[in-house]
């Protein structure tokens, strides 16, 4: 059992696999930790699963139920109303976000390091979901309304579109990158400032006449160590899930205008023939 | 002395990445505070909506300046060890 802050931040014990560079190497500490993780995530969803009861809710089951019919509340609101398959994704990843972050409350290193200081774990999260989001727009828009959103301000003229397409391509290709980097640069920033803490908190102790720096330090420490964990931790998974459901409204970018411009089109009015133009 | 100014100077991009990344957290902080106020003292009533998105807005900008500060002291890391 080894204390974060005896460790430099960023460097992991790496296990390799195979004989093929850098890719073949695995951060054991990580693996382990999220490991942690996942197994708790499980247990506690299988735990909640095993004891619905309808009517007289446990806690665990009421809390749930609030996050669960909050997540699917915003689901509705802001992409649509047969999207429900957003609804476990986002749920499962902003509770396992929020499960790796608390575990964090123990200031260790070997057994249980935070999961999200290691870029190789938000960036698979990144990944995965931004395969789900590119999947569902090409199955709600076909592949030529893919193509066309990339087109984006569908209002302009035909110019002003074709310089737009590469600024679109771009901020298609960052979206995973921000999302993963964001929960990383928070998570490891707390690791950054336990590790800067705690050499105040060693040199306080290593010369008593410096005394006084090391309980500063200390208190510091713990100050710190709280609003990282449960102030940035838990507003980070928030953040992922709802980064997550943001990206899948834009996914559906262009099928609101197809359907104006049919309703145009059509004197009978598509209004009523579309459901997707009442959705959106 | 080649080393020592491959230090000074991931220690000053460092800095002044964070000095920068900080002013602009500090005003994108401001902003959303000030938005909060101004919508407070319109609709108090809104105070618990408004709080929690502010939180939420809040997180978002200071994104910005924690990838700032990971990213500095890895690169801090990574030059101190290149040089070594």
């Amino acid at each position: 059992m080894r204390i974060l802050l005896e460790e430099t931040p960023g460097t992991h014990p790496t296990i390799s696999v195979c004989h093929g560079g850098s890719f073949c190497n695995v951060n054991s500490d990580t693996l382990l930790s999220s490991a942690i993780a996942i197994v708790i995530t499980l247990i506690v969803g299988f735990v909640v699963a095993s004891r619905l009861r309808s009517g007289r809710p446990g806690k665990l089951q009421m809390i749930f139920e609030l996050f669960l019919g909050y997540v699917r509340g915003m689901v509705r609101t802001t992409v649509s109303e047969d999207a429900g398959f957003v609804v476990p994704l986002a749920a499962t990843v902003a509770f396992y976000i929020l499960i790796a972050n608390w575990l964090d409350f123990f200031p260790l290193h070997s057994p249980v390091e935070p999961a999200n200081a290691d870029l190789n774990q938000t960036a698979a999260m990144a990944l995965v979901v931004i395969a789900v989001v590119q999947w569902y727009s090409v199955h709600v828009l076909g592949w030529r309304g893919y193509l066309r959103r990339f087109t984006k301000p569908f209002e302009m003229n035909t110019f002003v579109r074709a310089v737009f397409v590469p600024l679109n391509v771009i901020e298609e290709l960052v979206k995973p990158v921000t999302l993963s980097l964001r929960l990383f640069g928070n998570i490891f920033a707390g690791v950054v400032m336990v590790f800067l803490l705690g050499q105040l908190y060693g040199a306080g102790a290593a010369f008593i006449s410096h005394f006084i720096y090391g309980i500063f330090g200390l208190v510091l420490l713990i100050a710190w160590k709280a609003f990282d964990v449960f102030f940035v931790g838990s507003i980070q998974a928030f953040i992922f899930m709802l980064l997550t459901i943001i990206y899948f409204d834009h996914a559906r970018e262009g099928l609101h205008h197809d359907a104006q411009q049919e309703a145009h089109h059509d004197a009978h009015g598509a209004h009523e023939s579309h459901p997707a133009a009442q959705a959106a | 002395m080649n080393h020592a100014i491959a230090i000074a100077g991931a220690l000053i991009g460092a800095g002044l990445a964070l000095g920068g990344g900080a002013i602009g957290a500090a005003i994108g902080d401001g902003l959303a505070g000030n938005a909060t106020i101004n919508g407070v003292a319109r609709q108090p009533e809104a105070q618990g909506r408004l709080q929690t998105i502010m939180f939420l807005i809040i997180g978002l900008v200071e994104a910005m300046y924690f990838i700032n500060l990971a990213l500095g002291f890895y690169f801090i890391t990574s030059v101190a060890q290149a040089v070594k």
